[in-house]
């Protein structure tokens, strides 16, 4: 079920009135639960069984890793819950990649192969679940939580329905104790969740789908030279698709959460006021990043081995990174390019030591379009759908268009809109780089919170909606 | 150590506002301004009108049954052809299965290998888009519908079904016109003179039920501004586009005249396969007139692909202008009848159809 449907919208209003009107804590939980049920099987209902059986594994194996008191007991039943989830993953959604892979191996030894692909669908939203799923068992490995004993409790924690399919990646040791008691609402958050579901339905519907996404989607999808303007057009469009569609996700996410009385961290902070590549990587896909952070950089050993070591452990990181988001070499390298630039990154922070003119405006000015236009060259081979489309596009960023003859293939208003857009997202992750949304709400007038609310609900009841999957579903 | 039987500590901050009094107030905006804009709209002569989408197809695909009259082919079949008309004449109410811009051969080839089909398929045949190979727009587009149809979750079943009672009530929710989209679309902005963009598609100008009968508006039928758009607007259409740059212009000459070559004889290989199981098809060439009539006979001649396609697959055709009663319509805007003139047309054609089927 989308967000940005009618479905879900009678769908929450059904929930909300249901959960609301019950009394008994456990009643609505266990309303939660069937409601996650329905909001994931509503898409492919056989799926919602292998969504229960990755959550059950990792019940039981949790309270096995913490009632193990042999030390390579509780590393093995940890590793049996890595194992099998990452298998089960692996299947779904790499099967067809490492046979393609294989096959292409072989045929450079001389041996011609065609193994038979799988004809399975990637169940929706297996990347997220898989990690929220498996977040239980490394805490309970890490001793950072302690084992839930109800059943019922986790694979709510896993399948809760704001946050199922597109993130964030909510640790079940962040949501679990969220169960223990019936929340409260504090003054306003009820109101504050509905306003926060408005504006990631506007980032979604008007802005990712109605002003960027078919720029990006005509020049990612020509198969010829492009003009310089054009490419760098259908470039920006993307870098804001990606982020409206994603974060507008995320606020949903986080609003209806909200409008249930539960609290989800942010996702993005702001992203493209990022000033470095560290700074980026702590405001975009936050849940993500730390995820690899604890449970991959830091088992490696992050960087208590110097610096070759954590450069290394880097790559590692963003190597899988890349490859979480999809089954294809793009998404390797994009985040072997986002690997690359973490690297560098430390290595000038290591020769420049902090240096007075590096933290002078015009540097850190220069440093931010210098990351965002970093950024938007690695989106080039997260979006394009092989080399030699992503090849094609740098190509015609750089100007460089075999015989000088690029297509304009975007109509002026598409420019326009790329532009203002583009423009108006990057100063206002400018201006609210160091503060927060409700910071600025707050402050602002209630008149003025009255009519830009009236007018994103105006302009997605215009826009109608077309039902566009979030690009995020995917992964 | 944290535990999951402990409290967490995180709790999201909520600016301190009074929540209730805005909540009212950007409900009652909201309410008012889409109430003034309904009423706008209508004044403009939108009424409520559903959505021609994949959906709906999706939802008449679905009542095609073993021994249904289908039809199928481009907005021709879709304008020009009465259900009840034909339901009166042939004993049966047809399906409504043809798209607007699209290249119908997809859904022939679907019903095809449908090995539980037996039944009438009464094709559009415009040779133009029916030869339109994979993947251009008019290919997709059946694709597109066929996908739909294969692949509709629950949830999209019921947002369709929801969306349907919303688009009979309120004429704000054209799809073609008015949404946030389209509107920018009306901005005076001149494109680059060397920008390759294509044609524009038509404006509004047809309504259409939940059994798929369109209508055109009275505005299209009468001369005016609303009919110049759409008939202007067909020449650019209906001319194909260059090859791209960056392909040999010979390589693609050569690669489309293969795609084409195929077409005719997968358009045989599936009527002979509908024919196999018992089932019927006929092509029809519903009336067209005016400059698009010459790019049509100039493009796509009679003694071309029609006769090619009938010839090769066996089936029988009906080609307006064989006949006197019904060669004398005029299409308002050059390619479809008006609602009365489908209705007379139909009627007219109900004959033709029965003999065209009664032949073994």
């Amino acid at each position: 079920m989308l967000f940005n449907s009618l479905t879900f919208v009678v769908f929450f209003v059904l929930v909300l009135s249901a959960y609301w009107t019950m009394r008994s804590w456990t009643a609505r939980k266990n309303l939660l639960l069937v409601a996650s049920y329905i909001f994931y099987g509503a898409w492919n209902p056989p799926f919602a069984l292998l969504l229960f059986a990755t959550s059950a594994l990792d019940f039981y194996l949790g309270a096995r890793i913490a009632a193990a008191d042999d030390p390579r007991a509780r590393r093995a039943w940890m590793i049996t819950s890595v194992t099998v989830n990452l298998s089960s993953l692996g299947f779904f959604k790499y099967g067809n990649f490492l046979l393609t892979n294989f096959e292409w191996t072989l045929s450079k030894y001389g041996v011609a192969y065609h193994a038979p692909q799988f004809d399975v669908f990637l169940p929706i939203g297996i990347s997220f679940y898989t990690f929220h799923s498996l977040s239980y068992t490394l805490d309970v490995y890490r001793k950072v939580c302690q084992p839930t004993k109800s059943l019922r409790d986790f694979t709510l924690a896993v399948s809760f329905f704001p946050q199922l399919v597109a993130g964030p990646i909510v640790r079940a040791a962040d949501f679990l104790p969220q169960l223990v008691t019936a929340p409260g609402l504090k003054r306003g958050q009820f109101y504050w969740g509905l306003l926060l579901m408005t504006l990631g339905m506007f980032e979604k519907i008007v802005l990712a789908d109605t002003m960027l996404a078919d720029t990006a989607d005509t020049i990612f999808g020509y198969g010829g030279p492009l003009q310089a303007l054009d490419a760098w057009a259908g470039v920006l469009a993307f870098s804001g698709q990606i982020f409206f569609d994603f974060a507008g996700y995320s606020t949903c996410a986080i609003g209806a959460a909200l409008c249930l009385g539960f609290h989800l961290k942010d996702n993005f902070r702001f992203p493209y006021a990022a000033v470095g590549f560290s700074d980026f990587w702590r405001r975009w896909h936050i849940s993500l990043s730390t995820f690899l952070r604890d449970f991959l950089y830091i088992p490696l050993g992050g960087n208590r081995s110097g610096p070759v070591r954590a450069a290394i452990n880097l790559m590692i990181v963003m190597f899988i990174g890349g490859l979480w988001h999809g089954a294809a070499w793009t998404f390797v390298v994009w985040g072997l390019i986002h690997g690359v630039l973490l690297v560098i990154e430390r290595l000038v922070k290591a020769v420049t030591k902090d240096a007075a003119w590096t933290e002078a405006f015009m540097t850190r000015l220069l440093m931010g379009l210098f990351t965002y236009a970093a950024v938007c060259f690695a989106w080039v081979f997260f979006r394009a759908n092989d080399f030699s489309t992503a090849a094609r596009i740098v190509a015609a960023m750089a100007g460089q268009i075999p015989h000088g003859v690029g297509a304009a293939l975007l109509p002026t208003l598409s420019l326009w809109k790329v532009g203002v857009v583009i423009a108006g997202l990057l100063l206002a992750h400018r201006a609210l780089r160091d503060t927060s949304i409700e910071a600025v709400v707050t402050r602002m007038p209630r008149w003025l919170v009255t009519a830009l609310w009236t007018l994103m609900l105006g302009a997605i009841i215009l826009t109608q909606g077309n039902g566009h999957a979030f690009i995020y579903f995917q992964f | 150590m944290p535990s999951s039987t402990s409290n967490f500590d995180f709790v999201r901050p909520v600016p301190d506002l009074p929540w209730r009094g805005l909540l009212l107030a950007v409900t009652l905006l909201t309410a008012v301004a889409a109430v003034a804009w309904e009423i706008r709209v209508r004044a403009w002569g939108y009424v409520p009108t559903y959505t021609d989408d994949s959906d709906l197809w999706a939802d008449r695909r679905g009542k095609v049954k073993p021994d249904s009259i289908v039809i199928i082919g481009d907005s021709r079949a879709l304008f020009d052809s009465d259900l009840n008309t034909l339901e009166q004449g042939l004993g049966q109410r047809p399906v409504q299965l043809a798209l607007v811009a699209s290249c119908a051969y997809p859904i022939l080839e679907n019903l095809a290998n449908d090995e539980s089909f037996h039944g009438t398929v009464i094709s559009s045949l415009l040779p133009m888009i029916w030869l339109a190979p994979p993947p251009s727009p008019p290919y997709q587009k059946s694709v597109r519908a066929l996908h739909r149809y294969r692949n509709r979750t629950l949830a999209q079943r019921s947002s369709h079904f929801i969306g349907l009672w919303l688009e009979g009530q309120l004429a704000f929710l054209n799809d073609d016109d008015l949404t946030l989209e389209a509107l920018l679309n009306h901005l005076p902005v001149p494109n680059r003179a060397a920008a390759q963009i294509p044609p524009p598609g038509p404006p509004y100008f047809f309504n259409m039920d939940l059994d798929r009968r369109s209508w055109m508006i009275d505005q299209a039928v009468h001369p005016g501004k609303l009919q110049d758009r759409v008939k202007y607007g067909w020449p650019p259409l209906f001319t194909p586009p260059p090859p791209p740059s960056y392909v040999p212009k010979e390589a693609f000459l050569a690669g489309v005249g293969k795609a084409i070559e195929a077409r005719f004889g997968d358009t045989a290989a599936a009527v002979k396969k509908i024919r196999a199981r018992g089932g019927k098809v006929v092509f029809v060439r519903y009336p067209f007139n005016g400059p698009l009539k010459e790019i049509e006979d100039k493009a796509t001649p009679r003694a071309g692909p029609w006769s090619r396609i009938l010839k090769e697959s066996g089936a029988p055709g009906i080609y307006f202008e064989d006949y006197p009663e019904l060669a004398g319509f005029i299409c308002p805007e050059w390619s479809h009848l008006s609602a009365p003139d489908s209705v007379e047309f139909t009627k007219r054609l109900v004959p033709h159809l029965k003999q065209a089927l009664a032949t073994p």
